[in-house]
């Protein structure tokens, strides 16, 4: 079909009516009943919720690297000038937005620190090791940093949210410059804190592991994951019935470009950060991978290394599979459950040094995922679905790969 | 001149003005089973590969094949050098380690990667190329500023110098013009 027809920008006043409360309802629901199971699950292991809290920062971790993918995700457009994505934008945007109950979500890592992380054990603290890196990592620092972390990240999401919605109703010019204005800065600070954050929720559950690659390695698969969240939300807003005009498979293709470059761009930097250390064989460096590579934990390791980089991959290199619905839900599908898999890998270990699985994190992804989505849904019912009022949203319409 | 010294015809050409015009008659030619044919326009057209039928390219696979023969020679090549031609221990890592071999498998696997898709897109397109007989027509020129041209080579197996005149002339496009494989003057 050579003159297939256009969308209109008349097409694309779309909302979630009655879909937004019933999913919300549904997933909030799922969220509360998950977290509740987690923390009787919790309560039932009698180690005084130390097991609840690894389960809760796996899940918490995994759900905020997902917002923050799509935090980053926004400015980039902007500075780029992009327009293939402003017909989706408005997804991205509540992904990201979600950010002040993903800042509420965070006070049980607070809380439980002490029951996690390794710089909280007054042995360890004490430790010769330690002492350069005790009033860093320490509960008050620490507490202090997460309200820094999140003043940027709910200040520039909302601020990319209620910049767009406020376009939608006059398209004023305006918005767009203001949001391309700010959107280098907030590259650079979304840069600098999600990489400290990261040293603070994952890295520090052992104090005396570093590695300066720890921030990207921990962005990058969020990255990923936010791509393939953005490629399911689109297909299940289409089999509903919304959007299916509007959103082309030219539009998925790029989405299976972009699920296939930083599935390998996280690879890349995950098998940066494991291949020095190999090399050079320091006992301090090699000690994070020394837990992660034994008593049965080097079967998850092997289980990353094909289902998070190499099938991915190979799966996705092709641009047939970029266009076709099924293989890319499929894939998208696999790399959220490929990247939860590494993420486990990265936090149960420091729980348990032989392998072990539990239902709590099962439940706890439910739980925290069922609030989560609950959060993006009731953002996204308010308003329209698509940025109507952004001047490119034609050429958003428009888009062909070449 | 005799039809020797300018080479012989290379194809027919027709003009159009506007890039719907285009379109319609691009999907006329397609509909007609001319395969040796090309359509020639001031800027990239959405939509045309469709319209004209072309399939997909090889490329891909020639950039797959060598990819993975880089993978594979760099694995060899490693292997080789350091665990059988001259084996050296360097700081107590396996002869043959795979995560110190990485660096090298990546590299080549993109370097061939690169090679293929850089180099078989020339020989695909038949390049490098110095000349084209379609430089001999001054009505062309106008390809790259504001003229839409379809043009029918002699080699096609459905050429007929008189049924192809018409049928271009059927298309609706300002004129037919012969073109030959070299200039006159």
């Amino acid at each position: 079909m050579a003159h297939h027809q256009v969308p209109r920008v008349e097409d694309t006043k779309i909302t979630m009516d009655g879909l937004g409360s019933k999913v919300f309802g549904i997933s909030a629901l799922i969220g509360v009943v998950g977290l509740a199971a987690t923390v009787g699950l919790g309560l039932a292991e009698g180690d005084g919720l130390q097991h609840f809290a690894f389960a809760y920062l796996l899940n918490y971790g995994f759900f905020l690297s997902i917002s923050l993918g799509a935090l980053v995700f926004l400015p980039i457009m902007f500075v780029t000038r992009a327009s293939w994505n402003v017909v989706i934008r408005r997804l991205a945007e509540v992904t990201a937005a979600v950010m002040p109950l993903m800042a509420l979500l965070a006070i049980p890592v607070i809380l439980f620190a002490g029951k996690v992380y390794g710089w909280a054990d007054p042995a360890v603290a004490a430790s010769n090791a330690m002492s350069h890196k005790a009033a860093y990592l320490s509960q008050g620092a620490f507490t202090t940093r997460w309200v820094i972390y999140f003043a940027i990240w709910v200040g520039y999401s909302l601020f990319f949210w209620r910049t767009s919605v406020a376009q939608d109703k006059t398209g004023d010019l305006k918005y767009t410059r203001r949001l391309e204005n700010f959107s280098g800065f907030a590259i650079m600070a979304c840069a600098l804190s999600i990489a400290a954050a990261s040293f603070d929720l994952l890295m520090s559950v052992d104090p005396l592991w570093f590695s300066t690659m720890f921030g990207v390695y921990y962005w990058s698969g969020g990255f990923v994951t936010f791509f393939a969240v953005l490629t399911l939300m689109t297909m299940g807003l289409q089999n509903s019935g919304r959007m299916e005009k509007i959103v082309s498979p030219e539009h998925f293709h790029d989405y299976g470009k972009l699920m296939f470059a930083f599935t390998f761009f996280w690879g890349y930097i995950a098998f940066s950060q494991f291949m020095l250390y190999w090399y050079a064989n320091i006992p301090e460096e090699t000690s994070w991978y020394l837990v992660r590579t034994r008593h049965g934990w080097d079967i998850i390791a092997y289980a990353t290394l094909f289902g998070t980089l190499l099938l991915p991959f190979l799966g996705l290199v092709s641009r047939y599979a970029k266009r076709s619905r099924k293989m890319l839900a499929f894939w998208a599908f696999w790399i959220i459950a490929a990247q939860w898999l590494n993420l486990y890998w990265v936090v149960i270990p420091e729980f348990s040094e032989t392998l072990t699985f539990h239902p709590m994190y099962v439940t706890g992804f439910v739980g925290i995922g069922g609030l989560w989505l609950a959060g993006i849904t009731k953002l996204a019912a308010g308003n329209s679905l698509v940025p109507t009022g952004d001047p490119r949203l034609d050429d958003s319409l428009r888009f062909e790969n070449a | 001149m005799s039809a020797n010294a300018t080479g012989g015809l290379y194809g027919l050409l027709t003009e159009f003005d506007s890039a719907s015009q285009l379109m319609k008659a691009v999907e006329k030619v397609r509909d007609e089973g001319f395969q040796k044919w090309d359509v020639h326009t001031p800027f990239p057209v959405h939509g045309m590969d469709e319209a004209m039928g072309i399939r997909g390219t090889r490329l891909p696979f020639l950039v797959l094949l060598s990819g993975a023969t880089g993978l594979g020679l760099a694995t060899l090549m490693q292997w080789w050098m350091n665990a059988v031609d001259y084996p050296f221990i360097i700081s107590g890592k396996p002869l043959f380690g795979i995560p110190a071999n990485v660096p090298i498998m990546f590299e080549l696997t993109v370097l061939l990667s690169a090679f293929a898709c850089f180099f078989g897109m020339w020989i695909l397109n038949g390049l490098p190329r110095w000349y084209h007989p379609l430089f001999t027509s001054r009505r062309f020129r106008r390809a790259t500023q504001d003229r839409y041209f379809i043009v029918i080579e002699a080699q096609d197996p459905k050429f007929n110098l008189e049924r192809t005149r018409d049928f271009l002339a059927s298309l609706g496009g300002a004129v037919v013009e012969e073109v030959n494989e070299s200039a006159e003057d």
